[in-house]
């Protein structure tokens, strides 16, 4: 489903023209199966959002290649990179990013009106997708009328809603309290298991990446691999 | 996206910027109605001027005053190849008397204007009257619309010169006798009277303040006239019609190249018109900055915009949306606050148009007085549709370019800063 192979990169930091370049990436490989969960594991400055960020074609490696389905990534235009994205990914934030101005509906139904799909076609979706996510009490509730665990369903349920094979989460449970990070843990794994979707997870919290079927971990760009905790 | 969604999109976003897009239509629309209301001015002038050269002539009428190279007059030879040239519908030529001509039908007596003519070319020409028919005999004659308010009696006159109202002849002239008599202006000839029957009355003059007190005679009566008053030859005037006003333009062209000074209204209005479109252009130009101004509060708005949206175009291109969809939304923001601010803006300088169409000639009037202002007749302010096409092309094309540098702006937003901003 998803290889990277031999990913490099590095960061400028100083002032114009005295610039030091700081590796951030050094040579990552990993190979991710369909229906496994990975969470890649690192402290702050590891690496592991450079790492997400040139999975999701936010920004283009310096060496490397990154293939999803057979596709190589990393060398996509701008906009082939973002017509990828809304085909193959499904993106759960940290900070959930929800559009303050519209509900939790009208957030969830966001990017199949970016697909181009009829406003018929996108309610049976999204009336489908809030239900899966029990949201269907706060749909017409905006963002700010939710408390934390509803915003993050709310972006879940976007990140699912145009059925893309790989969700990419960043620190899906870093603005949660702890029981409302069981409930959504939770709903990964069910979602995992009953839809057999694949996740990459990014994250710093060990007990986050205990729902991985694997764990790698991030550490001054190198990764290196955890153990395996069960079987996808 | 589609269509729909899209104007959704931009509706949501509008709306929850309510006051400062507001403001920017409001200034969109200032713009764009000074650009209208300015240039109409210019078309209202030139619509009161070439009225006016319209409504005080034949449209179809080329005077031939004169040849360019000779003083020689022209000859009956050269009328008839006037005659001849394409499109000529008739050529009249007319003299006067030279005489004081008084018309008498019993006590009623008053000055009149005589006019030799041949009155079948006259009648070709088109000299339309109000009553009665052509003249069929010599002693048949047409008068002018005033001939007969122009017959006043002895008390009549002095109520006249009191400035009081005056009656003229009432009722129908046709087939009235009248008695003109001729009194030389030059030499010691005795006064003559003739007697004329009313065959015709002319239509009244386009303008209220014209009086048309004329007689047209045949103008086989000049050597009658001549003998008897020994008044000379009158010079004659020679008007050629064109069959309509398409044709004006060739003829004169026509003429010019047989060696003739011509006058026609196309000559008038083609350097008239010159001046009005170089006048409204610049109207137009002066009101275009107008617009310009108005285009900085377009763009500061649209640069806010993508400012406080950063977060949210971030989180849109990282869920998939294309850079190109980015940046039409925000170009169709921009025209939307340039068609809502135009569409106003019509609506508003048409208000504003016929507001001065008005007051300002009642003001006009008030300050001139009665007597001065009569027949005053003035088009302020005309807006016509090329205008509101011209303006609103000018507006929202204004508009979109200056909400395209912002527009272009957000679709550099780098997804990443964009993602790490706070709420």
């Amino acid at each position: 489903m998803i290889n990277i192979k031999n990913l490099e990169h590095t960061f400028a930091i100083g002032k114009k023209g005295e610039e030091r370049r700081i590796p951030v990436l050094k040579g990552i490989t990993l190979e991710v199966k369909q229906g496994e969960i990975v969470a890649i594991l690192g402290k702050s400055g590891s690496g592991k959002s450079t790492l997400l960020n040139i999975l999701a074609g936010f920004m283009a490696p310096e060496s490397g290649s990154v293939k999803v389905n057979g596709q190589e990534t990393s060398a996509l235009t701008e906009a082939d990179s973002a017509a990828f994205r809304l085909a193959n990914f499904g993106f759960i934030f940290q900070n959930f990013q929800l559009m303050p101005g519209l509900t939790a509906f009208e957030n969830v139904e966001l990017p199949l009106k970016i697909k181009g799909l009829s406003s018929g076609e996108r309610k049976v979706l999204v009336e489908e997708m809030m239900r899966k996510v029990g949201l269907t009490e706060v749909a017409e509730h905006y963002p700010s009328e939710l408390s934390g665990g509803q915003q993050q369903r709310v972006s879940i349920a976007r990140a699912l809603v145009t059925n893309p094979p790989v969700l990419l989460a960043d620190e899906p449970t870093g603005s949660l309290d702890s029981e409302t990070e069981q409930e959504i843990l939770q709903l990964i794994q069910a979602l995992n298991s009953t839809l057999g979707l694949t996740f990459v997870i990014i994250t710093h919290d060990e007990e986050v990446a205990n729902v991985a079927h694997r764990q790698y971990r991030l550490h001054d760009g190198e990764l290196m691999k955890g153990e395996k905790r069960h079987a996808v | 996206m589609q269509f729909k969604d899209q104007v959704d999109f931009i509706r949501q976003h509008m709306k929850r910027n309510k006051l400062r897009v507001t403001t920017t239509i409001l200034a969109a629309m200032m713009g764009c109605a000074f650009l209208i209301v300015l240039a109409s001015v210019g078309f209202g002038l030139h619509k009161t001027i070439t009225d006016d050269v319209l409504d005080n002539r034949k449209v179809t009428e080329i005077e031939v005053p004169s040849k360019v190279e000779s003083e020689e007059k022209i000859t009956p030879a050269e009328v008839q190849t006037m005659r001849n040239i394409p499109h000529v519908e008739a050529v009249v030529e007319r003299s006067g008397v030279a005489a004081e001509a008084m018309a008498k039908i019993g006590a009623r007596s008053g000055y009149v204007n005589p006019i030799l003519s041949d009155l079948k070319e006259e009648q070709k020409a088109g000299l339309a009257l109000s009553e009665g028919a052509m003249p069929k005999k010599a002693e048949e004659v047409v008068v002018g619309y005033h001939f007969a308010k122009a017959l006043l009696t002895d008390e009549e006159r002095e109520a006249s010169e009191e400035q009081q109202s005056e009656n003229g002849f009432a009722g129908s002239l046709i087939g009235q006798t009248f008695e003109l008599e001729l009194t030389p202006y030059e030499g010691e000839a005795e006064p003559a009277s003739w007697s004329f029957t009313v065959a015709g009355v002319l239509e009244e003059p386009a303008k209220d303040w014209m009086s048309d007190g004329s007689v047209y005679l045949d103008d086989s009566w000049a050597a009658a006239f001549n003998e008897k008053l020994g008044t000379g030859e009158e010079s004659k005037s020679i008007s050629v019609y064109a069959d309509g006003l398409p044709s004006v333009g060739a003829i004169s062209e026509a003429l010019k190249d047989d060696g003739y000074y011509v006058y026609s209204v196309t000559e008038e209005l083609g350097s008239m018109n010159m001046f009005f479109t170089a006048l409204k252009a610049g109207l137009i130009f002066v009101g275009t900055i107008a617009v310009l101004i108005a285009s900085i509060g377009i763009f500061n708005t649209m640069t806010m915009a993508v400012t406080e949206r950063t977060r949210e175009i971030g989180v849109m291109k990282a869920i998939g949306a294309q850079p190109k969809l980015v940046q039409k939304l925000f170009l169709m923001e921009s025209a939307a606050i340039g068609i809502i601010g135009t569409g106003i803006a019509v609506v508003l300088s048409y208000a504003i148009s016929m507001l001065a169409n008005w007051l300002v000639p009642i003001i006009i009037k008030s300050s001139l007085g009665e007597q001065d202002s009569e027949g005053f007749d003035m088009v302020i302010s005309l807006i016509p549709w090329q205008l509101v096409v011209i303006a609103s092309i000018i507006s929202i094309g204004v508009a979109m370019v200056s909400g395209w540098r912002p527009a272009r702006k957000a679709t550099q937003i780098d997804v990443i800063q964009a993602l790490r901003q706070e709420l």
